[in-house]
C-alpha cells in the first residue's frame, strides 16, 4: 500500500516558491529518508502532508485520503519537527500527557523507557530545557507514539553524538518490532544511510533524485590517477565533479555498468560514492546548472 | 470529535490553568483589605461619612483584573501558543475551535461563579467588614448577585474570543492588520469624541445610552462577543502554521 | 564492519557466508534472525531480509517456516566452490597488476608465495 502520494504538489509564498511541483509516493513501513539543504522544501513538504500548512497547488493523499483537516488521517500520523512550539508555561510532561493522550497506539512504557534513556527532565519548563533536551521530547513523542506514519524533521538538533546513536537504535529496533512508515529529514546522511530504504532528495522545492538505496550505490563512482587517465575515462560522461592535483586528479560520475572493471583496467583507483557524497555532488551540481541557465537567460535578455 | 484532548491541552497544567489566577485574586484582594483597613482604622476613625464616601469611591476599583487580567490573555495565548501546539500534534482546527470554545466557556462560567460568590459574602458583610469593594465593581455588575453572574461570564467570554479574534488576525495578516485596526479603532474613537463634543442630537444619544438599563448593556456586550466568534472561527479555518 | 563498495545487502550476505565459511555457523545451525541482525549491523531490517533472501535463493540457507532460517546442507562446500572461482578475478588479477607495477617478475612472485607458505 503506498502510504503518502502527491501529485504536484506546490506552496508559493510570496517570497519563495518552498515546493514547486512535487510528486513522490511512499511506500507504507518503510524508513524513507527526505534529504536537502536548508531551504530545500522539506520541512514544507512534511507541513503540508501533515494539514499544518495548505497547498498552493497539486494533490496529495495520506493513507488514501487528504490529510487536511481529517482526523481520522491525522490521528495516524505524528510530526516531530524541530521548530515546534509550546505554550510558554509548559513543562515536558505536560506535552508528554497530552501527546499520550491524541496518539491512539501511544505506549507509555516505552515513552518512560525513553525518558529514563535520553535523561529527559520532565517536570522542568520547557523555556528551561537545552536544545538537546527539547530535541529529546521530539523524540520521545515520535517513538512513543507508534503512529502508522511517523515524520521526523530533523529532530536531533543539540543532540550529542552518543544520543544521536541512541535515537537510530530506538528507531530500528521499534521499527523492527512494529513496523510503520517513516520519514526521516535530516542533515547527518551519512549517519543514516544504512538505515533508509528509500530516499527522496529536495533541492529548491523540486525533487532531485527518488530512489531505493540499493539502487543508489552504484549510482555513482569515484576514480583517481593520473589526470590524463582520468580525463580520458570521463570522456562522454556525466561528471559531477573533478578535483585535481598537479598531474593527479580525482572525478566523481554517474556510473554505468561494468565502470568498475574498466576503471581499473585504465589503471585507475576506484572508490565507491556514499549517499552523503552523492547528495553533495548532485545539489552541487543542480545548482551549476540553475546558475548556468540562469545567466544564459540573463544574456538572452540582455542581446534582445 | 477530539474534543478532549483540546480541553487537556489547556488544562493539563492545572497551576496555570487555575493555580495562578486564583492566587492573583486572593493576593490582590488582601492588599485591598489591608489597605482598605488601614485607611479605615487609622485615617477614617473620626470621620463617619469616611466609610461611606470610600465606598462610592471604591466603584471603580481595579484590583479584580489581578484575576480578569490573566483571563484576558489567555483569549490571545490560545491562538498564540496553544494553536500551534494543537496543530503539531495532528488535531484539526474544527477540533481546536470547538474545545477551546468550550474551554472559555468553562472559564468565564468558573469564575463568574466565584466572583458572584465573592460578591454577595462582599455585599452581606458590607464591604469585609471595613466597608472595600473588591468583587462589587463597575467591571463585574452593582446590581443583584445575578446581574453579577451574568455580567461576569458575558465580561470574561467576550473578552477571550475578541482576543482569539485579533490574535489571528495578526497571525494571518501581520504587521498590517495591527496598523489597520489600531487606526480604525483610533478614528472611531475620535469620531465619537468629535460627535459628543460638536454635535447636540448625538449628545443626547449618547446620554440615552449610558442611561440604558442593564439588559441592553448585555446584549451589547454579548454582541460584541458574538462578532468576536465569528471573526475567529471565520479566520481560524484557515489559520497556517508558521 | 560492512564493504562499502557494494550494495549493503550483498555485503550482509557475504557476512553470512563468512560465517559459514570459517565455521561460525555449521550445517543446520540458525543465523540471526532479520531484525537481530538489523540491529546488530545497525541497517534497516529489509536491508538484512533482501541479504537473507539471496542466500536463500543461492540455496546457502533454508527457510523453515515459523522456525526461521538455518544453514543449508552442503553450504559448505557450494560456498567454497563459489569463491574459488571467483578469486582469480577478486585477487590474482588485482595482485598482478600491483605486481606489475612495481616491477615484480613471475619468478619472484612465487618465490614470494612460497616464503609465505613457509612461515
Amino acid at each position: 500500500m503506498t502510504a503518502i502520494v502527491t501529485r504536484q504538489l506546490a506552496k508559493h509564498y510570496p517570497e519563495v516558491r518552498a515546493l514547486d511541483g512535487v510528486s513522490i509516493a511512499l511506500e507504507e513501513h518503510r524508513i524513507h529518508g527526505l534529504l536537502g539543504r536548508n531551504g530545500a522544501g522539506k520541512t514544507t513538504l512534511m507541513q503540508l502532508l501533515t494539514g499544518q500548512v495548505f497547498a498552493t497547488s497539486g494533490s496529495m493523499q495520506v493513507l488514501g485520503a487528504s490529510p487536511v483537516e481529517n482526523a481520522e488521517v491525522l490521528a495516524q500520523t505524528c510530526f516531530i519537527q524541530e521548530s515546534q512550539k509550546y505554550p510558554d508555561t509548559f513543562r515536558a510532561i505536560d506535552v508528554l500527557r497530552i501527546a499520550a493522550g491524541a496518539y491512539p497506539h501511544w505506549d507509555q512504557a516505552f515513552a518512560d523507557q525513553l525518558i529514563d534513556e535520553f535523561r529527559l527532565p520532565v517536570k522542568r519548563a520547557i523555556k528551561k530545557l537545552s536544545r538537546g533536551q527539547l530535541s529529546a521530547i521530539g523524540i520521545v513523542i515520535g517513538l512513543a507514539s507508534r503512529a502508522p506514519i511517523t515524520f521526523f524533521d530533523e529532530p536531533y538538533l543539540g543532540l550529542d553524538a552518543v544520543a544521536r546513536r541512541m535515537f537510530y537504535d530506538r528507531l530500528l529496533a521499534d521499527f523492527s518490532e512494529h513496523p510503520r512508515t517513516v520519514v526521516l529529514s535530516t542533515h547527518h546522511i551519512d549517519e543514516v544511510a544504512n538505515l533508509l530504504e528509500h530516499v527522496v532528495i529536495l533541492d529548491q522545492g523540486r525533487v532531485l533524485l527518488d530512489a531505493d538505496t540499493d539502487e543508489l550505490h552504484h549510482a555513482a563512482i569515484e576514480v583517481s590517477g593520473r589526470a590524463a587517465d582520468v580525463d580520458a575515462f570521463l570522456t562522454g560522461r556525466e561528471v559531477l565533479d573533478r578535483t585535481a592535483l598537479g598531474a593527479l586528479a580525482t572525478a566523481t560520475l554517474t556510473a554505468r555498468d561494468g565502470d568498475e572493471r574498466a576503471a581499473r583496467e585504465a589503471g585507475l583507483d576506484v572508490s565507491p560514492v556514499s549517499l552523503q557524497a552523492l547528495f553533495v555532488h548532485l545539489t552541487r551540481a543542480s545548482a551549476a546548472a540553475a546558475a548556468a541557465t540562469a545567466s544564459v537567460s540573463a544574456t538572452d535578455v540582455a542581446n534582445h | 470529535m477530539r474534543i478532549r484532548n483540546v480541553v487537556q491541552l489547556h488544562t493539563v497544567n492545572k497551576l496555570q490553568a487555575f493555580g495562578w489566577p486564583l492566587v492573583f485574586m486572593i493576593l490582590s484582594l488582601a492588599l485591598v483589605l489591608i489597605v482598605g483597613s488601614l485607611i479605615v482604622n487609622v485615617a477614617a476613625a473620626d470621620e463617619p461619612g469616611a466609610r461611606e464616601s470610600m465606598r462610592q469611591g471604591m466603584l471603580w476599583n481595579g484590583a479584580i483584573f489581578a484575576l480578569l487580567g490573566p483571563l484576558i490573555g489567555f483569549g490571545f495565548t490560545a491562538m498564540g501558543q496553544y494553536f500551534p501546539l494543537a496543530l503539531g500534534l495532528g488535531l484539526t482546527r474544527r477540533e481546536f475551535a470547538a474545545g477551546t470554545a468550550l474551554v472559555f466557556a468553562g472559564n468565564a462560567a468558573f469564575y463568574a461563579v466565584i466572583i458572584a460568590i465573592g460578591k454577595a459574602i462582599e455585599v452581606a458583610t458590607g464591604g469585609f467588614g471595613i466597608g472595600i469593594r473588591f468583587f462589587d465593581v463597575v467591571y463585574t455588575g452593582t446590581g443583584a448577585w445575578w446581574q453579577t453572574l451574568i455580567q461576569t461570564f458575558l465580561l470574561i467570554l467576550t473578552v477571550m474570543l475578541v482576543g482569539a479574534a485579533i490574535t489571528t488576525a495578526f497571525h494571518r495578516w501581520g504587521q498590517s492588520f495591527l496598523w489597520v485596526f489600531w487606526i480604525a479603532l483610533a478614528a472611531v474613537v475620535l469620531a465619537f469624541v468629535a460627535a459628543i463634543l460638536l454635535s447636540e442630537p448625538f449628545q443626547d444619544l449618547a446620554g440615552a445610552a449610558a442611561a440604558m438599563d442593564w439588559g441592553w448593556w448585555m446584549l451589547v456586550l454579548a454582541a460584541l462577543g458574538a462578532v468576536g466568534a465569528t471573526v475567529w472561527l471565520a479566520l481560524v479555518r484557515r489559520a497556517q502554521a508558521r | 564492519m560492512l564493504d562499502d563498495s557494494k550494495p549493503l545487502f550483498v555485503a550482509v550476505a557475504e557476512q553470512i557466508e563468512d560465517g559459514i565459511l570459517d565455521g561460525t555457523y555449521a550445517e543446520d545451525d540458525p543465523v540471526p534472525s532479520t531484525n537481530e541482525l538489523a540491529a546488530f549491523l545497525r541497517i534497516n531490517p529489509a536491508t538484512a531480509g533482501k541479504g537473507f533472501n539471496l542466500l536463500v535463493d543461492a540455496g546457502v540457507l533454508i527457510k523453515r517456516r515459523g522456525i526461521g532460517m538455518f544453514v543449508a546442507p552442503g553450504a559448505r562446500e557450494a560456498l567454497r566452490h563459489r569463491r574459488r572461482l571467483a578469486f582469480q578475478d577478486q585477487f590474482i588479477a588485482p595482485l598482478l597488476r600491483e605486481a606489475a607495477q612495481l616491477g615484480i617478475s613471475a619468478e619472484d612472485l612465487a618465490d614470494m608465495i612460497t616464503k609465505e607458505v613457509a612461515r
